[in-house]
Formats: C-alpha cells, sequence, structure tokens
C-alpha cells in the first residue's frame, strides 16, 4: 500500500548517519521519516565503544556546531574523557570520550523522539522508488511504498556483507545485523561503481574473568573536558578508567602458529582494510622486529562486564584467538564473550558523488556514511548530517551547501571523498587538512555555528550561547589590543619573572599575549576584569598565538578560491583536451571534479594541466564571465 | 596538496625576449602589481603608454641596467592586465638580475605560456593563435624541466632529492606524533625531532650555497688576475672589459690593490680581480696588499697568470716560475698561462699547451689573441650561449630552496621558543611544497601511507 502521509526526506538506516541526516532534515522544518531495520538499535555503536579521537573529535565538534547529535549524547554516555595531543598545541588537540553503548543509544533515542517533524518507522527497506529518472520514495519489506522527493541512503556494511572467522566465512551484517539483500540486489542494477573493503574487530572479553591486578589503569582527565559546546560535567555519568597491556612474545608465536588458517593471508579476504587499524596478524607479520603491542582495556559500559580490548583486532580462527588472548597478561583466564571476525563489505566509489552527497546517477538520493567507503561513527555522522541538510535543501528548491576545505573537516571529508575516492576505509587525521591551524576543534562553532544557523539547523538555546561568547570574544580582543602595559610600572614587574627580563618599551596586552612564555591567564586581569567564559578565553588566547600564521593560510586559501567557482561540465570530454597526459586524462575521467579547484586537488594534476582545461573552457565557451581573469 | 600558482590579482614576470645574447633584452611584468613593482625598479612613475628612459635599480639602490620603461594599462595591454615592460641591454645576465629584484619587488616567476594564456583568457588572442598556446605550454614546460634538469645536474640534483626524502621523513615523524599520539613514538617529545631539523637546515644551506656558488653560469666565474708587477696585468683586464659593452658594476676594492670588475662575455658573467703584483717587498701597505691577493685568489674559479712574453719568464713552465701558488693554494686551482706582449715578443697568437700548462699567447695592447682568451674562458665554463632557459629555471630553483630554508628556520623557532609541534608541522609542510615545486608534491595521503609503512601504528 502506499502509506498515506508524504514526506518531504526518507532517510534509511538508523546508524550515526542517518540518525544525524534525519535530525538534520527534520531540524530544517522538512517532514522527515526514518526507516530503520530495528527502532531498538537507533544509534548503535558497533565497533569500539569510543567518540572522538585525532581528527574525529573535530568531526563531532562540527556536527555539534551545526546542531547535531553525537557531542550531547556524548557528554550523556561517556565514562571517560580525555584530551589527546593536550600539550602539542591547539590545532592538533583532540578530545576523546569512552562512551556505555547504553546510555549512548538511550541518549540518541531520546533526542530522536523529541524532534519536531521526525517519524520513525521499523521496517527493513527493500526496493528505492525511482521515477522518471529521480527518486521518489522507498519500499519496505512488507510492500509498504513511502514517497518523499529526497531520500538519504545510509545503510553502512549491509552491501554484499561477508564475515570471516578463520577459513569460515557467512553473508552478514555487521554485529550480526541482517544483510539486506533485496535493497543490495536493486542498488547494483543502478550505475554506480562499487568496490570492496574489509574491516575487522577484536574479540570481546569478559572482565569477570580479568585480573586487573597486574595491568596499568588509564583515567580520563581532570578537569573532565566536555564534547559539546552545551556540554557540561554534570551531564557525565559515573566516570570509569581503562586499561593497558601488552602481546609478548609467546603471543606473536601463536599467531604466527595460526596464519595458515588466517583468511587475510590464505587469500580468502579480497577486501582491502585499514592500514592504521592492521588485525594484530598483520601487525606482527609486518613489524616482526616488534616484540610487544599496546593493548588498550576499553570498558563496553557502567552496566555490562564486556571490555574492547582495542589492538587485537583478528580474524584467525576461534582456538588461535582463545589461545592469544590468553597469553597476554590479565587475559589469563580470560573469556571470550564474542569472537574477533573480519568483515568484507561493498561500498559505492564516492567519486559518483556530488559534494552535496547526492548521487550524480539518481537525483534526490543521497549517500552518507561507510556506504561511500569511510570508516568511524564521527566520519558517518558528518557525512549524515550533511546529506540530511542538503536533501532539505534540495526540498526547499534551495542551492546545496558543502563546508570548503578551509572551513571544516567535512569540507576535507568530502572534498577528499568526491575527488579521489578511496581505496581503504577512509578516516580522518588532522594530517588530512592542509589548514590544520584554522580547523580546530576549540572553534567549530566560530567556523559553522553562523551558517548552521542560517540553513535552520541551530536551535535559539545554542545560537544565543554562541552569540554571547562571540560578542566576548570579539570585545575582549579589542580591550587587550587597547591596553598597554608600561615598561617600569607594577604590571610590568608582575610579568618579569615569567619574561626573564623587564619590558624596555611599552606593549598592548595584545601584543603581549603572542609571547610564548605568556598565557590569557597572566595578562588579562593586570589591567581589568578577565573573562569568565573559559570557551571565549581560550579563543582569544589561541587566536593571539596563532595570528601570524592563521593569516598566512588565509592568504593561501585566497589565493586559490578562484577556482573554486570555475566548473568543469559533468559532461566532459576530457580525452579531447589537447595536451593533457593520457594519465591526467584518465584520472580526470574517473573523478569528474566538478570544480576546476578539485581537478588541481588530484594528485598528478599539475599546474600547467590545470591551464591546459582552463584554455579548453574558454574555447568551448564554457567559462562564465565570472572565471575569467579581471583586469585591474 | 597541489599548489595552483596561477591565480587572479598576482603579478607574473619572464623575460620575455629569447634566450641568449641581444641587443635589447625585456623583461615584462603582467598583474595587478605590474605598475607598482615597474615603478619601483624605474624609480619614479610610469605614464601609461609612455617610454621613459629610467635607470633600473633594486630595492638597495643597486644599479642594474638602465633602458626604457614602458607601462600599459588593462584591458589595452598584451594580457588584458597591467603590463610593465623593461627594455634594458640584452644578455641573461642582466635580465636575470632585472627578474629578480621583480621577484623580490612581489612578482612571481611566470610559467611557461602564463602571459599568452592570460591573454587567451582575456579574450586578447583569437581561437587560432589559442590553439598554439596549448602546445606551448607543453613544449616549453618540457623545455622548462629540460633547462631545470641541465641546471640541476648530477651531484646537485641528487643532493635535491636528498633534501626531499630528508623532509619527508622529518614530517613523517612529527606527523606522526601529532596524529598517533597513543602508539608510543612521540618524537617531538624526545628532542629526536629538533636534532633533525637542525641537521636539516644545515644541509639545507649546503645545497643552498652550492646552489649559488657551484653554478658559474648563475652567479659568474671568479676569475683572478696574478702575475709579476708590469707584466701587463691591468692592461689585460682593461682589454677584457673594455671591449665588452656592458660593464655592470664596477666596483673599488676595499684597497688601492685589490680591483674587481664585472663583465659579460656573450652574456657570460665574469668576475674580475686584479691583484697587486706578486713580488717581497717590504713597503707595509704593499705587504697587505699581496695578502690581500692571496686571499682573492684562495676564492677564485681560476688564475690568469700574466707572464711579460718579450721576457725570460715567458720560457719557465708555471709551476716552476710561480711554486708559491701550488704550494699555498694547491694544484687543483686552474691556471691558465698568458704571455702577454705578443706585439713586443713577435710571437703568432695562438693558444699552446706546453709542460702542463695551457699558453695563450696575446697582446693586450693591440687586442691580438683577446677573442682566443674570450673562447677559451668560454670553454672553460662550458658556456653556450643558449643558457637562458637554465637561467630562469635556476632562478625558480634558487627562490624554491631559499622559501624552503626560510620555512624551516620559523619552524625551528616554533618548535625551540613555543614547543609547538603543530607549527613546525605547518612550517614542514611550506617547506615541502616549496621543495615540492623542484620536485614535484606528495599528497597528505601519501604521507600517511610512509607513516603506516614505518611504524605500526593501529589500536
Amino acid at each position: 500500500m502506499d502509506y498515506p502521509q508524504q514526506f518531504d526526506v526518507i532517510v534509511i538506516g538508523g546508524g550515526h548517519a542517518g540518525t544525524e541526516a534525519c535530525l538534520a532534515a527534520a531540524r530544517m522544518g522538512c517532514r522527515t521519516l526514518l526507516l530503520t531495520h530495528s527502532v531498538d538499535t537507533l544509534g548503535q555503536m558497533s565497533c569500539n565503544p569510543a567518540i572522538g579521537g585525532i581528527g574525529k573529535s573535530h568531526l563531532v565538534k562540527e556536527v555539534d556546531a551545526l546542531g547535531g547529535a553525537m557531542a550531547r549524547a556524548t557528554d550523556r554516555a561517556g565514562i571517560q574523557f580525555r584530551v589527546l595531543n593536550a600539550r602539542k598545541g591547539p590545532a592538533v588537540r583532540a578530545t576523546r570520550a569512552q562512551a556505555d553503548r547504553v546510555l549512548y543509544r538511550n541518549a540518541i533515542r531520546e533526542i530522536l523522539e523529541q524532534q519536531d517533524n521526525l517519524s520513525i518507522f521499523q521496517q527493513a527497506v527493500d526496493d528505492l522508488l525511482i521515477e522518471n529518472g529521480r527518486v521518489a520514495g522507498a519500499v519496505t519489506q512488507m510492500g509498504l511504498t513511502f514517497r518523499a522527493p529526497s531520500v538519504v541512503l545510509t545503510t553502512g556494511t549491509f552491501l554484499g556483507g561477508k564475515i570471516h572467522i578463520g577459513l569460515e566465512n557467512s553473508a552478514g551484517g555487521r554485529a550480526g545485523d541482517a544483510p539486506s539483500i533485496a535493497l543490495a540486489r536493486r542498488l547494483r542494477e543502478l550505475p554506480f561503481r562499487v568496490e570492496r573493503l574489509k574491516t575487522g574487530t577484536p574479540p570481546r572479553i569478559d572482565a569477570r574473568s580479568v585480573d586487573f591486578s597486574s595491568l596499568e589503569q588509564q583515567w580520563g582527565d581532570t578537569p573532565v573536558p566536555v564534547m559539546s559546546y552545551l556540554g557540561s560535567v554534570a551531564e557525565h555519568p559515573e566516570q570509569r578508567c581503562c586499561w593497558i597491556t601488552y602481546t609478548n612474545e609467546r603471543t606473536h608465536e601463536i599467531i604466527r602458529g595460526g596464519l595458515d588458517r588466517s583468511p587475510m593471508y590464505s587469500g580468502v579476504i579480497e577486501g582491502v582494510g585499514p592500514r592504521y587499524c592492521p588485525s594484530v596478524e598483520d601487525k606482527i607479520h609486518r613489524f616482526a622486529d616488534k616484540s610487544s603491542h599496546q593493548v588498550f582495556i576499553e570498558p563496553e559500559g557502567l552496566t555490562s562486564t564486556e571490555l574492547y580490548p582495542n589492538g587485537i583486532s583478528t580474524s584467525l580462527p576461534f582456538d588461535v584467538q582463545y589461545a592469544l588472548v590468553r597469553s597476554i597478561a590479565g587475559f589469563e583466564n580470560a573469556h571470550i564473550t564474542r569472537p574477533g571476525y573480519a568483515i568484507e563489505y561493498d561500498f559505492f566509489d564516492p567519486r559518483d558523488l556530488n559534494y552535496s552527497l547526492e548521487t550524480k546517477a539518481v537525483p534526490g538520493l543521497y549517500f552518507a556514511g561507510q556506504i561511500n567507503g569511510t570508516t568511524g561513527y564521527e566520519e558517518a555522522a558528518a557525512q549524515g548530517l550533511l546529506a540530511g541538510l542538503n536533501a532539505a535543501l534540495a526540498v526547499k528548491g534551495h542551492e546545496p551547501w558543502c563546508p570548503r576545505r578551509d572551513e571544516a573537516y567535512i569540507g576535507v571529508l568530502v572534498d577528499d571523498l568526491i575527488t579521489m575516492g578511496t581505496h581503504e576505509p577512509y578516516r580522518m587525521f588532522t594530517s588530512r587538512a592542509e589548514y590544520r591551524l584554522l580547523l580546530r576543534e576549540d572553534n567549530a562553532d566560530l567556523r559553522l555555528t553562523e551558517k548552521g544557523r542560517e540553513l535552520g539547523l541551530v536551535d535559539d538555546l545554542r545560537w544565543a550561547r554562541f552569540d554571547a561568547k562571540r560578542e566576548a570574544i570579539a570585545v575582549e580582543t579589542e580591550r587587550l589590543a587597547a591596553t598597554f602595559v608600561h615598561p617600569g610600572s607594577a604590571e610590568s614587574a608582575q610579568l618579569e619573572s615569567k619574561l626573564g627580563k623587564p619590558l624596555t618599551r611599552e606593549y598592548s596586552l595584545a601584543d603581549l599575549l603572542k609571547r610564548p612564555e605568556l598565557e590569557y591567564a597572566d595578562l588579562a586581569g593586570l589591567k581589568g576584569e578577565p573573562l569568565a567564559d573559559a570557551q571565549a578565553a581560550e579563543q582569544v588566547q589561541i587566536q593571539a598565538k596563532y595570528a601570524g600564521y592563521i593569516d598566512r593560510q588565509q592568504e593561501e586559501i585566497d589565493r586559490l578560491r578562484r577556482y573554486e567557482h570555475t566548473r568543469l561540465p559533468a559532461d566532459l570530454d576530457y580525452s579531447a583536451v589537447d595536451g593533457l597526459s593520457n594519465e591526467v586524462k584518465q584520472k580526470l575521467g574517473d573523478a569528474r571534479p566538478e570544480t576546476l579547484a578539485r581537478a588541481s586537488r588530484i594528485p598528478g594534476v599539475t599546474p600547467a594541466a590545470v591551464s591546459l582545461l582552463l584554455i579548453y573552457l574558454k574555447k568551448r565557451g564554457a567559462l562564465g564571465r565570472a572565471d575569467q581573469r579581471q583586469s585591474a | 596538496m597541489s599548489t595552483l600558482s596561477h591565480l587572479d590579482g598576482d603579478t607574473i614576470v619572464a623575460i620575455a625576449t629569447a634566450p641568449g645574447r641581444g641587443g635589447v633584452g625585456i623583461v615584462r611584468l603582467s598583474g595587478t602589481a605590474a605598475r607598482a613593482i615597474g615603478e619601483s625598479l624605474c624609480g619614479a612613475p610610469l605614464t601609461p603608454r609612455h617610454a621613459h628612459f629610467r635607470v633600473f635599480r633594486d630595492s638597495s639602490g643597486q644599479q642594474l641596467d638602465s633602458g626604457i620603461g614602458l607601462y600599459f594599462p588593462g584591458p589595452n595591454s598584451f594580457t588584458g592586465e597591467d603590463v610593465v615592460e623593461l627594455q634594458g641591454h640584452g644578455g641573461p645576465v642582466i635580465l636575470d638580475l632585472l627578474v629578480k629584484a621583480c621577484c623580490a619587488a612581489g612578482a612571481r616567476l611566470a610559467r611557461p605560456g602564463e602571459f599568452s594564456e592570460r591573454a587567451f583568457l582575456n579574450d586578447k588572442l583569437d581561437l587560432a593563435q589559442a590553439e598554439a598556446i596549448a602546445d606551448l605550454i607543453n613544449s616549453t614546460t618540457e623545455q622548462a624541466a629540460l633547462s631545470a634538469t641541465r641546471s640541476l645536474q648530477g651531484a646537485f640534483s641528487r643532493e635535491i632529492d636528498a633534501l626531499v626524502e630528508a623532509v619527508t621523513r622529518l614530517r613523517v615523524y612529527v606527523e606522526a606524533a601529532i596524529d598517533f599520539p597513543e602508539e608510543e613514538i612521540d618524537f617531538l617529545a624526545d628532542g629526536k625531532v629538533a636534532e633533525q631539523v637542525e641537521a636539516l637546515q644545515t644541509r639545507l644551506q649546503q645545497v643552498l650555497q652550492a646552489a649559488r656558488q657551484g653554478s658559474l653560469l648563475q652567479e659568474g666565474m671568479k676569475l683572478v688576475i696574478a702575475g709579476r708587477p708590469n707584466a701587463g696585468k691591468s692592461s689585460l683586464l682593461n682589454a677584457l672589459a673594455g671591449q665588452d659593452t656592458a660593464i655592470v658594476t664596477p666596483i673599488e676594492g676595499t684597497t688601492r690593490d685589490v680591483l674587481r670588475e664585472h663583465i659579460q662575455i656573450d652574456g657570460m658573467p665574469l668576475h674580475i680581480v686584479d691583484t697587486a703584483g706578486l713580488r717581497e717587498s717590504a713597503d707595509l701597505v704593499e705587504q697587505e696588499g699581496i695578502r690581500r691577493a692571496w686571499e682573492e685568489m684562495a676564492s677564485a674559479d681560476r688564475i690568469l697568470l700574466v707572464v711579460d712574453g718579450s721576457s725570460p719568464d715567458a720560457d719557465i713552465a708555471s709551476a716552476a716560475l710561480w711554486p708559491e701558488k701550488n704550494q699555498r693554494l694547491g694544484a687543483d686551482l686552474p691556471v691558465t698561462v698568458v704571455h702577454n706582449k705578443a706585439d713586443l715578443s713577435g710571437r703568432p697568437p695562438a693558444v699552446i699547451q706546453q709542460g702542463g700548462d695551457t699558453i695563450i699567447e696575446l697582446s693586450a695592447l693591440t687586442g691580438a689573441g683577446m677573442d682566443l682568451l674570450r673562447e677559451h674562458l668560454k670553454q672553460c665554463m662550458g658556456y653556450s650561449d643558449a643558457g637562458g632557459d637554465s637561467f630562469s629555471a635556476r632562478r625558480r630553483h634558487l627562490a624554491a630552496l631559499a622559501e624552503a630554508a626560510a620555512c624551516l628556520e620559523a619552524g625551528r623557532e616554533q618548535l625551540q621558543l613555543a614547543g609547538a609541534g603543530e607549527l613546525l608541522a605547518e612550517d614542514l609542510r611550506r617547506c615541502h611544497n616549496a621543495l615540492g615545486s623542484i620536485t614535484g608534491v606528495i599528497s597528505s595521503d601519501e604521507l600517511l601511507g610512509e607513516i603506516f609503512s614505518s611504524f605500526c601504528i593501529g589500536k
């Protein structure tokens, strides 16, 4: 039957991408439907129980700055919070939280259920409704048809999923979810390029069987960090510690003894695994000279006795897993609650997407999350939010939006994916962002919240908090620039111990703040009241310390921006462009970049190749006046 | 990330005349700052479409050349942008100095074909002409690459490769420490990185020095004229210098006894130093002059030992005639023996190989045999007239190396003063990009690949 109610946006899949997608569309006022095969697993963390980390917390905070749910749920579910890289400078600091799976799921469920304009329906989706070449809705297993002009597909690893434990394998989705065969078949009929990836998980362990007495404890930071700009420590549940243990020579011997029955080493697995998250058998094989590897033991939650031993992901047969686990200190008598496994799955080449995450082949259809070849909850959430907001913008008849590489890690993520595709599960790292100094986790709100407000993603509460903070930063920055310390004054004497020598001339507080020896706290109270808002004070300090570098990055951005607006026609025949090498023709043809700027970012596309493209466009009359060089 | 260098608003500069020696050489600027840069070199305002006779000077006021300055405001110009032409005396050295001064004033070296490209994009060339531009970009890119290779021959090229590799290694350490703080590979904290930065700086300075000094083509060969008093050293200097119209910068020596000339032979730059006559002397001033003469010779690329061809000295091999040279400077420093005063000795102008010496018979007074000397000097330097391309290629490389060195220094300071690993990382990224303009850029994903193959990463 046709479901009687018409929707604007349908989101299929209730993982981290799907929840952010439907919440974003609903926040923007679209009548939104979330279709999930199980309401009980909404917001499920199917891999390790942690949110954030290097590069990833940046994404979480950007999602938060745009009104998303992930950071807020993390604050309500986090049982250990740490700031990584705390001593390495603000641009690369990253908050990481261990999360209680149940609390996290509950927090997400609560946020979903309180969201206006959002309906949830439990039923597996078997088919997409496609009319006149564009998406028109989705059909569920029982034949129910839901109609909407925008559909966001966030179905994770369900496509062609194959689970390996030793040489045994079976069709399956992640963590016991049933694979959706019918929808997979349907999608394969559409003109998307499909490729295969692999990932894995470690065996889980029952805490009651672990001897913690010999293990090193790892507690969270004090003061306890928070994830959301609106979050507070008061929201956090009880805090717990993690533990660290190590593999040893005997562990490695056991693993080596089992390699002949490893699906990886016997050639059963074809998919490419992530380089940054190798299985334990990979580690000892590739780095044979290392006699020991760290294992981080993470609690799955306050009410669970399961532990996640991070670092021993494996697809070796169960008997080898059993022996290798028990060879590790603390795990001598460990009981495995779930065996580790590797999963192979299909993903769609993200180069078939526009920057809005809409598929090039089927207008109105958006892909977000693992289906695009990424890994990680945070990467999924970021794409979900973006796909959801663009699905909503399309319904409203507005132009799509995606932050640029210099505005957000979300922009880096999407730009990398649609420009270069990926050959391994794509994970965010700060080194992927050339404008890393601008894209900090501490300023995601300053970068994005105003845009989020304009898009309708940011509610009044968040906006008011943000506005006050922004105002405080501006006022305080001005005050520091206009307040001077004179040599020989009492204030100067106070600074002398820090500076190691007296001031020789007068300096503004803003200038003094640029010095590595001085902090905001040393200066702000010298003449007048320091800011009470710690977040704002932090911004004032960071902006001063980074000023020269930020200006230079900004210049680089301004210089490169021109080609962001030079569009490359979707049907451009690269083989007809005079002078391009065959290699460059091939790369451009595969990627079909939307703009000249994207083309220039494809490895191997030289400045000369960009010139040739520009000349070709001009010859075809495909350059808008605005694209052309303006004479002075 | 690959860097687009071709941008709205930025001002490009290049030598517009064909490479090699010509009567007139033109340096062309195009872009928003063309006028300002042109006026700073000319030292006075340029009226649109007027020919101004000016002395061209660099920012320190050093005279580079004199000639005509022309300003064409856009859109009525070759490229459609503001264009300035500086028309001076030909010769790659002067033109290169002008380009260098333009770059110092804010211009960027144009890529091959970039002027034509801008002209086409601004509707200044028709479609038929445009067909040629693609070819031009291609062929000149190849040519530039060729001359770049030529200019970076052998050991120097290997040095650059080694340098890029060292920067990559360093970035691998720094980025790994930043992106994988839980992996027990915090090189930023253990001082290893600071050491490596400094080692890299030393190395980069050496390469930069080699690039500057090692290239006779770029900076000119240093030729010291030595010999007994009255052998005719000064007249030889005058003969060499005087016959070339393009005397660039005659600089008085710091003492009355060392005189320098900067001349060109067919566009080949040559620094000539005329030294005090070498002899035992009781005169304190002259002794000082002689000491300085030895100092000059120690840094020379070649010595011209001038001998009075009409004196008995002409029959003695240079090693015997002047043993102090080999004793004090070693046998490796090449010597060319000039038998001057051929008009008196009556020997015909010639190049003679004799007893391990290269001897040139000539007369500085009449000029007979001077062309043999010039040809000999050109051969010694491996100079050919087609050196223009190498000049701009080398200018690019020097600029890239200097930029890389500046980035490294900034990064070192950040690490030392503020312990700021993330700022060091940013400076290393810029350093890498600068070197990448010579050898090709490395993408962030390739860098990550290096990290993953170097360290066991991953929980």
